[in-house]
């Protein structure tokens, strides 16, 4: 078989999945998630007499807990297979990403392994909102 | 009304950077670097807080609202303290994710075994 016609049957057999399609899934996933939090910030309203800006604070730390341990009990690779961009966009894929990259090196010590390597995937967006915060912080300071 | 809302604005934001990822050749840790930064910006000049005040929660559990926590603590602080208050107020409203974050990871790590 030549090069081409194998390329050709590579192509027929896994099929492009259509952009449309997963524009959606990411979109109505991501979209419970936001009416989740919603309902669970109101409920944190009600229940606890929090005020609103607390109430946002509890509920991303309800989603960061949950998504570090669905990631230590491994499902959280078939969330993100299924659902996509949903869960990653919210703060569930930033304790995913600290999480997944702190298990994978388990094995390699507590120092030169968890803690060189934590950060690997989550240190860009720590770096990038410190460096743009300080910046964008000092303006806001000066026009609002 | 407000869950319609919520469900709206992460939902557009998720589904967009989905077909960004899908278009071009960026990883998803691309993508949420940029979403902090957009963050940043739009919080600098006030329109986060306003997206906020619409969507509520839809607005704040997307990691956008990191780079906007970030840049209200700074200015906050810079209002407060000049520009040392800048670097003290960084990080006084998202330290308390942040820290559950690299918390709850240390102890999932230590409790469970990877699974490959």
């Amino acid at each position: 078989m030549k090069n081409e016609d194998y390329d050709k049957l590579v192509k027929d057999v896994i099929k492009e999945e259509s952009h449309i399609k997963n524009f959606f899934i990411a979109f109505f996933s991501g979209g419970f998630l936001g009416l989740f939090g919603e309902v669970l910030s109101e409920w944190f309203i009600k229940m606890f007499s929090v005020s609103v800006n607390d109430s946002y604070l509890y509920v991303s730390i309800v989603m960061v807990v949950v998504a570090s341990v669905l990631t230590g009990l491994g499902f959280f690779d078939k969330i993100l297979s299924l659902f996509k961009c949903g869960f990653i966009v919210p703060s569930t894929g930033f304790a995913n990403s600290l999480t997944s990259a702190a298990l994978d090196v388990r094995e390699e010590g507590f120092i030169k392994g968890i803690g060189a390597n934590i950060f690997k995937l989550a240190g860009s967006i720590i770096l990038y909102g410190i460096v743009f915060g300080i910046i964008f912080g000092f303006i806001r300071g000066i026009i609002l | 009304m407000n869950y319609i809302l919520a469900f709206l604005f992460a939902g557009f934001v998720c589904g967009v950077s989905q077909v960004v990822l899908e278009k071009s050749k960026l990883t998803p840790g691309h993508i949420n670097s940029a979403l902090v930064i957009i963050g940043c910006i739009l919080s600098g000049f006030g329109i986060y807080d306003k997206i906020i005040s619409i969507f509520n929660a839809g607005a704040t559990i997307l990691i956008v609202n990191f780079g906007h926590s970030l840049v209200l603590g700074a200015s906050e602080g810079f209002l407060e303290n000049g520009i040392i208050g800048l670097f003290k107020g960084i990080l006084i409203n998202s330290s308390a994710v942040l820290s559950v974050a690299i918390f709850s990871a240390f102890i999932v790590t230590l409790v469970f075994k990877p699974k490959h």
